[in-house]
């Protein structure tokens, strides 16, 4: 299990003063109000560098709930650590009429520890507000004034609160006391949203009105390629007692190599012979970084502590040896550290993790964007990338947590974005052979063997080393168009060098095909069977986005009852549409069927419009993938 | 016929009288370092090798403070261990009172080149956070750990909270080897013990001198050997009613000249709930909403309807908070002027209103599904108050924190156990039952024209009522209309729904119903000239919820219940019925339940009627073979083919 960790500044809603607007429920234009639960009706925050070693921020948030489902917009939230202070929190409740009806204060507030499963400690904590609505539609204005003398990340800012909820008024303000505290800014999926920028010599702010609620939609693009937002990014900086100017990448790079990551990998004597004793027979030097891989592996595990510049900066290496624990970045330094020992270059290197792949901006350099820790390992004019927090990912294999997005990675000429491995279509293949048996009452025996590789090999390959218990629950959910299926046997061979698992299953289950008067019906496709259709989405908006392809094929033989003999078989089907491929085959030999099965799925993005086709041909799928053999007794 | 099931090997544990005193720290064996699973349980991630638990109260110039000592050691078998290899001690605090801990020792073994590597947990790696208002939280992590390690620490809690005995836990999700478990209580300060779980232990009990205190105190001493780890399993009330342990309660306190009881019986619980201030004194002050009462009863006749108009009033006026509770937490004139409350607010004003209206009504006090069933009388452990009315010697228990809950048809986490009746004003303190809600009934009406190709189309009429209408409202109300349409089309088949429109779903009371029109291009397999269909289609049951072929705990089902379906299929033009599924009963013993498929067969239709019926909420572990056999025939019946063929 691995928990994103690498918490800048969380990313703190901010206020002002200026516009108030109006407080009662009537004012709201009747487009704001259609299809959504709240509507954000004033949200502002500004930014003030006053300088290097000074940010302050002025937030406000007035959002009117009109049912319960809208609560979770009203965000009266703020987090803070050890190193922001947070002044002047109110919150006020408003009734439908506009009538105050509870004013909540600083000690009213309730200030809890936020952190989450996998941390030891954080000094990360939230101020939150414990208001329990009554009647709807109220309304809540929300304010604060946050102060830091960190000035390595600049809040960054969401002109839409989520989905079903509409914006009436949101403006970002961010004022420089002179032009080297000018940060940069990205302007991302501004589109059609009535956005409107306004530039001066010590102040940039942007200012949106009305946008209309979205709904949410199966198989879009992830939330950071659709929704209106801005990315802010200091130039010249302070954080945590250094400071920084960063135009580049390069730079950036800089940056971590000559501050945070300086003197972090050395290592104790001691440590350092027992690293090179690992690799004395060893020559090849991929080889020899396979093995300190593994040594990491079974020597740490993940734990994080998280305590001021810890947000940014790994734990020493040394520290890290001594208690075998510590977070993404602390393993990956330290994994640095013992390929060091040994002559191995490696680069440390800041992702974006999580299953949507999220790119690094090419033009703009900040240490906002980036979640995780792993590392790269130049060998033979290509990168081999690991992740130190996995205790059992193969060496060189990334997986679905960091595969194919835009990375940095931190050389010793400075930062470089690279692109990590990507695993296209055909790369993720499943492979599934198997023998059934049915015998006259409707009952199977099957022998089944599984092949992944690529994105679908990280889906199965936690299967090694469960419990017998897990691994039943897993196949009866697995083959759950299989009723009363019983896991006989198991076995597993995890082929990490090629990157390919492989499960050995033997099964048992009753009435899988069905009697019905003198005949047995049944499903000929047992082991692949495709259950799932994408929800029916009326009035698309957003495109179709298959974010990652893959490639299933199937052969399994299977023998009748010697008292029954095939009255029908389905027909062949051969599907081509541009979002991939479907064939299945049928064959009659003496008393066996012969089943084959390909499913091809390509991955990209799609018009909106072919969502619908999309649907019908995962719908075809389903069809077809109940397809089914009707048996008649011999007489 | 379905062979009982085998007395799991679990239930013969063996508690064996100890040799062994305790084991002092530091303390380790190489083979227990060798060993890489756990002989009593291979799929074991970690053991607790050895824990003791010794639990005692010091006095110290006039101060008394409750001591509990730990020390435990565990082993690790495997990665899903390393959970094992971090502490959190939750400290609580209240007012400026506040549980401390001290005297962490934490040392990590491992075997490296057959020697034994110590690797100690140094003062900075332990942290202490605020967690939230109530409580802080003191955590470390092991040092150096890896799969064959074993971790062990010692630590000492001091709280101020000297009446309050935290349950002594005997069983966790990993299993134990050995266990000491100790506590001294001063002889005059009766403390009632009470085992709970599946797995009773008994302790050694003695007095002794205790010169620390200078007092007699008595002692208890359990020791346990290999006691499983507690499985999960799905449907379950709450897992903890079913882990081992033990729960104190001070019954009495008795010193040379001084006595005071604390409760004993059910009754003493009820008589010293009612003597608290808001039991005897609150309920009938009523001048907070005397006039909106009156102006809510007028024209009304009869008591049931006063009752029923009141209830509606609070469960539309008032929120539940969240929060459950027996006593007040805003009182009741303030709980009107908030509009919000906790279950004791809320319910008691319903009582309240209700004696003002002139009803016969009273607290009833329960502990709610999550707060364990109470194993004995106790009022710490009672968690919640319903309102409960008698009209014409019918009994009504009503709880108002949920919209959509009804007359006797309370939020399942209320049909725990049995209540405790307070009803000051006839003197009667005593235990009663919860009435029954009824069976909760759901009716499906389909007519299904099939086409020639396969496809389908047809409409579909359901209604439900009592808990089965709560739980449809709840979903319904619970997202926009879209959204719930989109998740009933997926989860019937993909089929497309058209036409849908729903009755009384805003209201608390009665059936509520809906209909809808659907479109289904593959409601049956067209083979050369055959098509094949399951009558319930879409309706038919798919998944056995009961895939474990052993089960330990009982399967709560949250409330009885009766599913009808009532399926017409028109068959096209130039068909004939081939084939039709035969008409079957199944039962279950102990009337635990009844399947009844039957098939009634006309020239141009096909008619199925189903009943399904599960006749108790919570059916007991040794009939879960029959229950998971009971659904593996349904969904074998449900599956089954009409056939029908070109004449």
């Amino acid at each position: 299990m691995r928990i994103l960790t690498f918490p800048l500044f969380v990313l703190i809603s901010f206020f002002s003063f200026s516009q108030d607007s109006n407080i009662t429920t009537d004012s709201i234009p009747q487009h704001l109000i259609s299809g959504a639960n709240a509507i954000v009706r004033d949200h502002q925050m500004d930014v003030e560098l006053v300088s290097r070693r000074e940010m302050l921020v002025n937030y406000k948030r007035t959002v009117t709930v009109l049912n319960e489902k809208g609560n979770q917009h009203v965000q009266a939230f703020v987090h803070y650590n050890n190193a922001i202070t947070i002044k002047g929190i109110y919150a006020e409740v408003y009734d439908k009429k506009g009538e105050s009806i509870k004013k909540i204060r600083k000690k009213d507030f309730l200030d809890v520890s936020a952190v989450d499963g996998g941390t030891l400690y954080s000094d990360s904590r939230v101020l939150y507000m414990g208001y329990l609505p009554v009647d709807y539609p109220y309304t809540v204005k929300f304010s604060y004034q946050m102060k830091t003398d960190n000035t390595g990340t600049i809040p960054s800012w969401y002109f839409l609160s989520g989905f079903l909820v509409s914006t009436e008024y949101s403006k970002y303000t961010v004022k420089f006391s002179d032009q080297n505290l000018k940060p940069s800014i990205l302007e991302k999926n501004f589109g059609d949203y009535n956005i409107t920028p306004q530039k001066s010599d010590n102040q940039i702010s942007y200012e949106a009105r009305d946008i209309e609620p979205l709904k949410d939609e199966n198989l879009r693009p992830p939330l950071h390629k659709i929704f209106p937002r801005l990315m802010v990014s200091p130039v010249n900086f302070y954080y945590e007692g250094y400071n920084g100017h960063i135009t580049n990448w390069k730079e950036a790079g800089h940056w971590m190599n000559n501050n945070l990551l300086k003197d972090q990998d050395e290592l104790t004597p001691s440590t350092i012979s027992i690293a090179k004793k690992l690799v004395e027979e060893i020559e090849d030097p991929l080889e020899k970084a396979k093995k300190i891989y593994q040594y990491v592996q079974e020597n740490t595990r993940y734990i994080s502590v998280q305590v001021g510049i810890g947000g940014l900066r790994p734990i020493s290496a040394i520290e890290v040896d001594r208690v075998k624990y510590g977070d993404c970045k602390g393993l990956a330094n330290y994994t640095k550290a013992l390929l060091k020992a040994i002559d191995i270059e490696s680069y440390y290197v800041h992702v974006e993790a999580g299953q949507d792949k999220v790119d690094f901006e090419d033009n703009m350099a900040s240490f906002g964007q980036g979640n995780h820790v792993i590392l790269a390992i130049p060998h033979n004019n290509q990168y081999y990338w690991i992740d130190c927090t996995s205790q059992v990912h193969p060496f060189g294999f990334l997986g679905d947590f960091t595969d194919d997005r835009k990375v940095l990675l931190m050389k010793p000429d400075g930062g470089e974005i690279a692109n990590t491995d990507a695993y296209v279509n055909e790369d993720n293949h499943q492979l599934t052979k198997a023998k059934y048996i049915l015998n006259e009452k409707g009952g199977i025996t099957g022998d089944i063997t599984i092949w992944t590789k690529g994105i679908q090999y990280d889906q199965h390959f936690a299967l090694e080393g469960i419990p017998d218990l897990e691994v039943d629950k897993y196949y009866k959910n697995y083959w759950s168009n299989i009723n009363n299926l019983k896991i006989e046997e198991f076995s597993t061979k995890n082929n990490k060098n090629d990157v390919v698992f492989e499960e050995n299953i033997k099964i048992t289950a009753t009435k899988y095909g069905i009697p019905s008067d003198d005949r047995l019906i049944l499903v000929l496709n047992a082991f692949n069977n495709s259950q799932y259709v994408p929800a029916r989405s009326r009035n698309r908006r957003f495109p179709l986005e298959i974010s990652r392809g893959y490639l299933d094929e199937d052969e399994y033989e299977l023998q009748l009852p010697e008292s029954y003999s095939l009255e029908s078989l389905p027909q062949n089907v051969n599907l081509e549409t541009k979002f991939g491929e479907y064939q299945m085959e049928f064959e009659k030999e003496a008393n066996k069927i012969r089943v084959k099965r390909r499913l091809f799925i390509k991955e990209g993005t799609y018009p909106s419009s072919d969502y619908k086709l999309y649907r019908s041909f995962k719908r075809s799928i389903v069809k077809f993938d109940n397809s089914k053999a009707v048996l008649i007794q011999k007489i | 016929m379905i062979k009982k099931i085998v007395v799991s090997a679990l239930l013969l544990l063996i508690f064996t009288p100890s040799v062994a005193q305790e084991i002092k720290f530091g303390q380790i064996e190489k083979a227990e370092l060798e060993e890489t699973e756990y002989v009593n349980d291979e799929s074991a991630s970690a053991v607790i090798l050895y824990k003791h638990r010794n639990t005692y109260l010091l006095s110290n110039n006039g101060v008394s403070r409750l001591v509990t000592e730990i020390h435990e050691k565990i082993k690790i078998y495997r990665n899903d261990g390393f959970d094992y290899a971090t502490e959190e001690i939750n400290l609580f605090k209240s007012g400026n009172d506040d549980e401390q801990v001290k005297k962490i020792k934490a040392v990590t073994y491992n075997l490296e080149n057959g020697k034994i590597i110590e690797s100690e947990l140094q003062k900075e790696e332990i942290f202490k956070t605020e967690a939230s208002p109530n409580y802080n939280q003191v955590k470390f992590t092991m040092p150096n750990v890896k799969v064959g390690s074993i971790v062990e620490f010692t630590y000492k809690v001091t709280s101020p909270f000297i009446w309050n005995i935290d349950e002594f836990r005997f069983q966790y999700d990993i299993p134990v080897k050995w266990m000491k478990a100790e506590i001294r209580t001063p002889k005059g300060f009766r403390f009632k013990q009470t085992p709970k779980g599946f797995q009773n232990v008994y302790p050694k009990t003695y007095t002794k001198q205790d010169n620390r205190i200078g007092m007699e105190v008595v002692v208890r001493e359990y020791n346990i050997h290999n006691m499983p780890a507690l499985q999960q399993e799905s449907y379950v009330d709450n897992i903890d009613n079913y882990r081992s342990g033990v729960v104190f309660e001070l019954v009495s306190v008795d010193f040379p000249g001084y006595f005071r009881s604390y409760s004993r019986t059910w009754g003493d619980v009820a008589k010293v709930i009612g003597g608290s201030d808001d039991y005897k004194n609150q309920l009938d002050r009523t001048r907070s909403f005397d006039d909106e009462i009156d102006a809510l009863l007028e024209g009304k006749e009869s008591q049931e309807d006063k009752m029923k108009a009141i209830f509606k009033y609070v469960k539309d006026n008032i929120t539940w908070n969240g929060v459950d509770g027996k006593y007040f937490y805003h009182g009741i004139k303030k709980t009107l002027s908030e509009k919000k409350g906790n279950s004791a607010d809320i319910n008691l004003l319903v009582v309240a209103m209700l004696r003002y209206a002139g009803i016969d009504s009273n607290p009833v006090v329960i502990s709610t599904k999550d707060n364990l069933i109470p194993f004995f009388p106790t009022i710490n452990r009672l968690n919640y108050v319903l309102a409960y009315a008698v009209i014409d010697e019918k009994q009504y228990f009503m709880d108002a924190t949920e919209e959509f809950s009804d007359l006797n048809v309370l939020p399942t986490r209320d049909y725990n156990w049995k209540g405790i009746l307070i009803d000051n004003n006839k003197k009667v303190w005593k235990q009663i039952d919860i009435a029954s809600p009824g069976k909760s009934t759901s009716f499906y009406v389909m007519d299904i024209n099939l086409q020639d190709d396969g496809s389908c189309e047809g409409t579909c009429k359901t209604r439900f009522n009592r808990h089965s209408a709560m739980s449809f409202r709840k979903k319904y109300n619970g997202q926009d209309v879209d959204t719930y349409l989109t998740s009933k089309e997926n989860k019937l088949s993909n089929i497309e729904i058209d036409n849908y429109t729903v009755k009384n779903a805003d209201s608390h009371e009665g059936n509520v119903s809906e209909s809808f029109d659907f479109f289904d291009d593959y409601g049956a397999d067209a083979i050369d000239g055959k098509l094949f269909l399951k009558p319930l289609g879409f309706l038919s049951m798919k998944e056995n919820p009961f895939k474990k072929e052993k089960r330990e705990y009982p399967v709560d089902f949250g409330y009885s219940f009766k599913d009808t379906y009532m399926v017409n299929i028109n068959i096209p033009e130039g068909y004939k019925v081939e084939h039709a599924p035969e008409s079957v009963v199944v039962s279950l013993p102990e009337k635990l339940g009844t399947f009844r498929y039957i098939v009634a067969q006309a020239p141009e239709k096909v008619s199925v009627r189903v009943n399904f019926e599960i006749n108790r909420e919570m059916i007991a572990s040794d009939s879960y073979p029959f229950l998971r056999e009971f659904f593996k025939q349904i969904i074998a019946k449900e599956s089954e083919q009409l056939i029908l063929s070109k004449i």
